[in-house]
């Protein structure tokens, strides 16, 4: 037996950013990028995993918007698209950096290109759900959820029946693509309220994450921090953030990201070469954007001007010396906490899996060495995802954990703050209506059925935390306010019209074909449970 | 014949006034392209324009870039909810109705809405089964008319509390209008509990010692979003230019 466990989860999300009534719409490239440069590249690392027949678990979250997106047959038309356009301006890129420092890389982005060419036509035709599938049936990944459209669930807590909406939906979901319902779930920004676990277990799922103080302030205070996981009173199982492994990776100043020789985020050719040769490969108004083609490393505290060509190679060595360097650091954490501990310690390690390869360019590297090295080179550390745990060690503390997120500072005020706390107002009124409608409306059927069902969609897509998020931070505002009440007015218009006895099937069907999101969704998941605990007036 | 010409006369001046003004509402509106409208009513006023008499030369690019229909901004439901944002902060938003303020006045007589002032009474109801009087205590906050939300600064964490929204009579007397929900402030400590039957190990605590919060990928996310290239969850932001 190993003396301890490190649960490695790749959380897997983006919110849903599907636009069919524009041939180029700049937020749908936050999907293509992703799957190019994030998606695609762990799934061929999980590959040659498999194909070497290398031990290794690890836990997955794939969003619900995330797997909407994965199996559209619009977004997959267009993504194909936009990979062509890459690989043809990676052709050329291979002549116009001829016998210059930058052809090696170069060389190694038209590779690239094509390979995800061919995992996402020839091997997974154009569906990477099931790429991901297949790991979880060879018994390699867990696949858990998250909630529907990634919504802020603990400011939702006056309508548990609007977080009943998030969850069911997205198990619905999830069991339908993945074949089998999630056993866990990956909670929005880590953000938990105490009662939320109760909802959880409702709907089936069996344990779900914080951030580290969410175990480590849970009351009673936690025998063994978060190094074991508690159960909520409702026999939910909590896992708690490892602190120490996630700044060796995630610290902006330590972290292994920053490393000079990997390469630089910031210098993209869409940004550096000439209107007249790029041109055809941004956006078509002019508007520069990352292709995704960077010949630079970070090279150290210099001016982006500064920065030195990229060597593939040395990032790679980089990458296999880091993921080394990880593994050492986890073996001497665990050997100190297996003698505190009468059980093997769990480390649980979660990251945005689009940091990965996006974000930090070699970290799907990373995770393969990372992965090898864990199974050949020691016998201390055990990869094991919750629900491996929770088999071998079914007994564990009870205690309530601290309303948490992962956010700035750990508590909701990312989520709530002078710039997005005007939403609330409007989507708190929208739960309200929508669990009225869906209680006044049991077995609608027609007509009927289908607004009630679009309106619960518009509630979802409007509930997002990715807007809010957005909104905080500043940048691309004008796209989250529109959206958050784009789909705000939607929800308010088809209410209107259900409570009226008059439904537009014009309108109802054009929102039905743009924001076609949760086809099998069912209203009735918001119908009153008499519980909810007043927000309104004496 | 002596009441007719004055009638003419107000007729040419309205007319001249018409055709004076009339450009110049027009080019408002064209202008009005932003999806942020701060100002809801005045596009109440737009819409009907369009409707009535859409300018001829509006081409269809402009007509994309008409002001998009605003949020409401009450929905004249007598409501206050209360969240909280961290250990030491609660944030709360209401809606009053005239209906309310009504009902108010016919209790109170007619002037005394102008003689007493709103005030945000927020009480510690820590462990009990609030029933608006038995609060272990309150703290008032007086606030402005027009204030519709606040963050209330509670600085206690792990601590329930609730709120009502009143008006207070120069004597003092408080009448509650709306009362929140209650809610609950995370904790922002270890917890004092331990469990008679678990023993508490130190090592494993001081093997953690002290911590920031977030330095893990949100906050890198966060950053990167702050650095205008990173968005939702890492992903670069095309559209955006580089500050560099």
């Amino acid at each position: 037996m190993p003396r301890g466990y490190l649960c490695l989860v790749l959380h897997a999300h983006l919110p849903f950013v599907r636009h069919p009534e524009h041939e180029n719409f700049l937020e749908e490239k936050w999907l293509y990028e992703a799957i190019t440069e994030t998606y695609i590249p762990l799934i061929q690392v999980f590959e040659r995993l498999i194909e070497d027949n290398v031990k290794f678990r690890v836990t997955l979250t794939l969003s619900p918007t995330l797997i909407s997106m994965f199996t559209d047959p619009l977004l997959q038309e267009r993504y194909v698209r936009h990979l062509e356009k890459l690989i043809e301006l990676a052709d050329k890129e291979e002549g116009r950096t001829y016998g210059g420092p930058f052809h090696e890389t170069a060389l190694m982005y038209k590779k690239r290109f094509h390979e995800a060419m061919f995992t996402f036509c020839d091997r997974y035709n154009r569906n990477l759900v099931t790429a991901f599938k297949n790991f979880q049936d060879q018994g390699r990944i867990e696949i858990i959820t998250c909630a529907a459209t990634h919504g802020y669930l603990p400011f939702m807590m006056i309508y548990p029946e609007a977080i009943r909406g998030q969850i069911k939906t997205a198990v619905d979901l999830h069991t339908r693509h993945l074949g089998r319902p999630p056993a866990g779930v990956w909670l929005p920004e880590c953000a938990f309220a105490p009662g939320l676990d109760e909802i959880l277990k409702e709907c089936g799922l069996k344990f779900f994450f914080t951030d580290s103080h969410g175990v480590l302030y849970a009351s009673h205070r936690p025998r063994f921090g978060i190094f074991a996981p508690i159960y909520c009173p409702s026999g939910v199982a909590a896992f708690g953030r490892d602190i120490e492994s996630s700044k060796q990776v995630w610290s902006t100043q330590e972290g292994y990201p920053g490393d000079f020789d990997y390469r630089e985020f910031y210098r993209d050719i869409g940004f550096d070469l000439g209107l007249d040769y790029i041109g055809p490969y941004i956006h078509p108004d002019g508007i520069r954007v990352h292709t995704g083609i960077k010949y630079y490393k970070i090279t150290g505290k210099v001016d982006l001007s500064q920065k030195q060509p990229y060597n593939p190679r040395q990032a790679d060595e980089k990458a296999a010396l880091h993921a080394g360097n990880f593994m050492f650091n986890r073996q001497h954490q665990i050997y100190h906490l297996s003698n505190l501990m009468d059980r093997p310690p769990i480390i649980v390690a979660p990251y945005d899996a689009e940091l990965f390869g996006h974000w930090w360019f070699e970290g799907p590297k990373w995770l393969d060495y990372l992965i090898r090295k864990t199974a050949f080179d020691q016998d201390v550390v055990e990869m094991a995802t919750p629900s491996d745990y929770l088999r071998n060690f079914p007994c564990n503390q009870v205690a309530t954990p601290c309303s948490s997120s992962w956010g700035n500072k750990g508590y909701h005020e990312v989520w709530l703050c002078g710039s997005n706390d005007w939403i609330y107002r409007h989507l708190h009124m929208a739960s309200e209506m929508m669990i009225s409608l869906a209680s006044q409306h049991s077995n609608a059927g027609g007509l009927y059925r289908r607004a009630l069902n679009q309106a619960a969609r518009e509630l979802l897509l409007a509930q997002s935390s990715d807007w809010a998020f957005i909104m905080s931070t500043g940048t691309m505002v004008e796209y989250a306010v529109k959206r958050t009440k784009n789909h705000l007015l939607n929800f308010f218009r088809l209410q209107k019209e259900i409570k009226g006895n008059y439904i537009d099937e014009g309108y109802l069907g054009n929102l039905e074909y743009r924001n076609n999101i949760f086809p099998d969704l069912d209203y009735s998941w918001y119908t009153n449970t008499n519980e909810l605990p007043k927000a309104a007036s004496l | 014949m002596n009441v007719l010409f004055p009638l003419l006369f107000l007729v040419v001046i309205l007319a001249a006034a018409v055709i004076f003004l009339w450009p110049l509402r027009r080019s408002r509106s064209v202008k009005k392209n932003e999806y942020e409208n701060p100002s809801p009513p005045l596009f109440n006023e737009e819409f009907a324009e369009g409707l009535s008499l859409p300018p001829a030369d509006l081409s269809a690019q402009q007509l994309q870039c008409l002001p998009e229909p605003e949020l409401p901004h009450y929905y004249g439901i007598d409501r206050m909810v209360l969240l909280a944002r961290d250990p030491h902060w609660l944030f709360a938003y209401w809606e009053l109705t005239a209906t309310k303020q009504d009902e108010f006045a016919n209790h109170y007589g007619l002037e005394a809405w102008s003689t007493t002032h709103p005030v945000l009474r927020v009480y510690d109801i820590t462990g009990i089964d609030f029933n608006g009087k038995n609060a272990l205590g309150y703290t008032d906050i007086h606030i402005s008319e027009s204030t519709d939300n606040w963050y209330v600064q509670v600085g206690e964490p792990d601590r329930s509390f609730c709120v009502d929204l009143g008006r207070m009579f120069p004597d003092g007397r408080f009448i509650t209008l709306l009362r929140s929900n209650a809610v609950t402030t995370p904790r922002a400590s270890l917890s004092d509990r331990l469990d008679e039957e678990w023993m508490w190990i130190e090592g494993l605590y001081r093997t953690i010692g002290k911590f920031q919060f977030g330095v893990g990928s949100p906050m890198i996310v966060e950053e990167l979003a702050m650095r205008s290239a990173g968005l939702p969850l890492g992903i670069s932001s095309p559209g955006f230019k580089q500050e560099k």
